[in-house]
């Protein structure tokens, strides 16, 4: 597989805070890479040095196996934070600038705007549009000639609902073509519907990474009951992988330390000679990990 | 060219850039048609206690009107426009925060200032040429055949005109990038140039220095200096001593050095900073 961005031990302090401390990371080609952490865990951090908008205290990183350059943006579309553009200038202008900058021609720029739904108000002036179209053009201008990755930074925040809707509708559309994502976000349901891989930061530090899909399998509860709940527990607790357990209203919650399935405990149960009454499995979603993630990390 | 057509396609479409330039060419405009009648009304004044009475000053021939109209064309309160105008267009990327996304598009840092020092240099360039379209056009329609065979002896005012432009524009570039914010760096300049520096003069000269050395290094002064009077037959003979007749190396050396050390510093601090 194909590295398209490798970070290595990447550090930047801001006074007395450490905003990215020794982060490492790759991202391959045709991943959706999401990077979740709340506010302030070094995401927009992390994204401006590897932009070069921001220098960082120590590490490397090389973008398509190269030492980064002017050229290596070349190969990038990014949204960062704010949508950037001349107040004054149409939209239609704006993209001219950056395809320009970006040593392209005027021939992508139709089409990136109707990818967008801008192409009806193309002429008029950036400071005219509402805060949905300026990132909408944020995002057009990111896609500018079909770049190698594309860089989104909290693409949907402070949008309205539809807002919202559009940008990641527009996201899957960009992934399903194939192109390499890298999606900031302290939201988990977006970075759950987007992105196939994961990384969560929180205060600089890579708490966890890996697959959305692994995320969501590792821990997940299951629930059990039977006439006899003493004796359940008891066989439960002597399992191998067993993690924790809590017991509500005749029923037994119980958590994994690894990935066991129901049907593996039923069988194990049977062997302990316990019928059961109830076997229920409770998939968590990414967002009561995330939650617990945060909360193991504090304390 | 690449970056200055990037340049051009920001600034050609902007209103404020528009006001801005005519304000400039009408303040110089009316400085030009007034100049003639300040001169001779300060000469009307002198003649009222000479017993010859002066006579009244002409600006507008050969070669005189070189040395006459760059000196009008470069008082603090005209110069001041273009440097609004270089502020203006460069803390305007830090305030839409456009210089962020044309790092991120593929622009180099270095890069970024050497577009914005083309602008300075072409802004310079362009005022110089027109003033000197005018001033050709005046002294042509003001000369009499003697004068105009003396046309181009002081031509050098015209270089040293650019050379004022280029300078006192690059320390509008200085202050504009290490300010980054339009108000402030507007305001600071604008004051240092007409009230910070003309007082540290005031406090710098009598008792402590009697020759006219620390005004003319002070960096806008440095400025100014290069055309220093204008050049008017009865001021000359009125004042008893030698009136420059030519901009001289060293009064363009010393501005020059403090826009490369500007210059300088701006690459330095520009491309360790976080944007």
């Amino acid at each position: 597989m194909e590295t398209i961005l490798s970070i290595n031990q990447l550090s930047k302090r801001y006074g007395r805070i450490q905003a990215v401390n020794k982060l490492s990371l790759e991202v391959v080609k045709g991943q959706v890479f999401g990077i979740l952490g709340p506010n302030g865990s070094g995401k927009s951090t992390t994204l401006g040095m590897i932009l070069d908008l921001i220098r960082p205290d120590s590490g490397s990183f090389t973008w398509f196996g190269e030492h980064p350059s002017k050229e290596s943006r070349k190969r990038i579309g990014a949204v960062i934070e704010t949508p950037n553009f001349f107040p004054y200038l149409s939209a239609r202008k704006n993209l001219e600038i950056v395809a320009k900058v970006k040593d392209y021609d005027n021939s992508d720029i139709e089409r990136v705007l109707r990818t967008t739904g801008l192409y009806d108000r193309k002429n008029d002036k950036f400071k005219t549009y509402s805060f949905g179209m300026k990132q909408r053009l944020a995002v057009a201008s990111a896609l500018l000639n079909n770049p190698d990755i594309l860089i989104l930074d909290e693409p949907t925040n402070g949008l309205d609902p539809q807002g919202i809707a559009h940008i990641r509708e527009l996201i899957l559309q960009v992934a399903s073509e194939g192109i390499t994502i890298i999606l900031a976000s302290h939201l988990l349901d977006e970075v759950q519907k987007i992105c196939n891989y994961v990384a969560v930061l929180n205060k600089g530090n890579i708490l966890f990474s890996g697959e959305v899909h692994d995320v969501l399998a590792i821990s997940d509860c299951i629930e059990l009951a039977s006439a006899d709940n003493a004796a359940l527990k008891a066989a439960i607790e002597a399992h191998p992988a067993f993690h924790s357990i809590i017991e509500s209203d005749g029923i037994l919650l119980v958590v994994f330390s690894e990935d066991v399935r129901p049907g593996a405990i039923s069988e194990y149960l049977h062997q302990k000679n316990i019928s059961l009454s109830h076997l229920t499995e409770r998939k968590r979603t990414l967002e009561q990990h995330f939650l617990e993630l945060l909360k193991d990390n504090e304390s | 060219m690449k970056l200055l057509s990037i340049e051009l396609k920001k600034i050609l479409p902007y209103k404020t850039f528009w006001i801005i330039i005519g304000l400039y060419f009408l303040f110089l405009a009316l400085g030009i048609i007034m100049a003639e009648y300040i001169v001779n009304a300060m000469v009307d004044d002198v003649n009222k206690r000479l017993p010859i009475p002066l006579p009244h000053a002409v600006l507008f021939y050969f070669p005189d009107i070189w040395q006459n109209l760059t000196f009008f064309a470069s008082i603090r309160f005209v110069l001041i426009f273009p440097a609004i105008i270089v502020i203006i267009l460069i803390t305007n990327e830090f305030t839409n925060k456009t210089v962020r996304q044309n790092i991120v598009n593929g622009m180099s840092r270095s890069e970024f200032i050497y577009s914005k020092l083309q602008v300075v240099f072409m802004l310079a360039l362009i005022i110089t040429v027109i003033l000197m379209l005018v001033m050709l056009t005046l002294g042509l329609i003001h000369s009499d055949s003697q004068s105009l065979s003396l046309m181009l002896n002081g031509f050098s005012f015209v270089i040293g005109f650019f050379i004022q432009m280029l300078t006192y524009l690059c320390f509008a570039f200085f202050v504009a990038f290490m300010l980054r914010n339009t108000g402030l760096a507007i305001a600071l300049f604008t004051l240092y140039t007409i009230i910070i520096e003309p007082v540290i003069y005031f406090l710098l000269r009598a008792p402590f220095i009697w020759e006219n050395t620390v005004y003319t290094y002070l960096p806008v002064n440095s400025v100014i200096r290069i055309v220093e009077y204008p050049s008017i037959p009865a001021l000359k003979k009125l004042m008893n001593f030698q009136l420059q007749d030519q901009v001289t190396l060293l009064a363009c050396a010393v501005p020059m050095i403090y826009a490369a050390v500007m210059i300088g510093i701006v690459y330095l601090t520009f491309n360790k900073r976080d944007l």
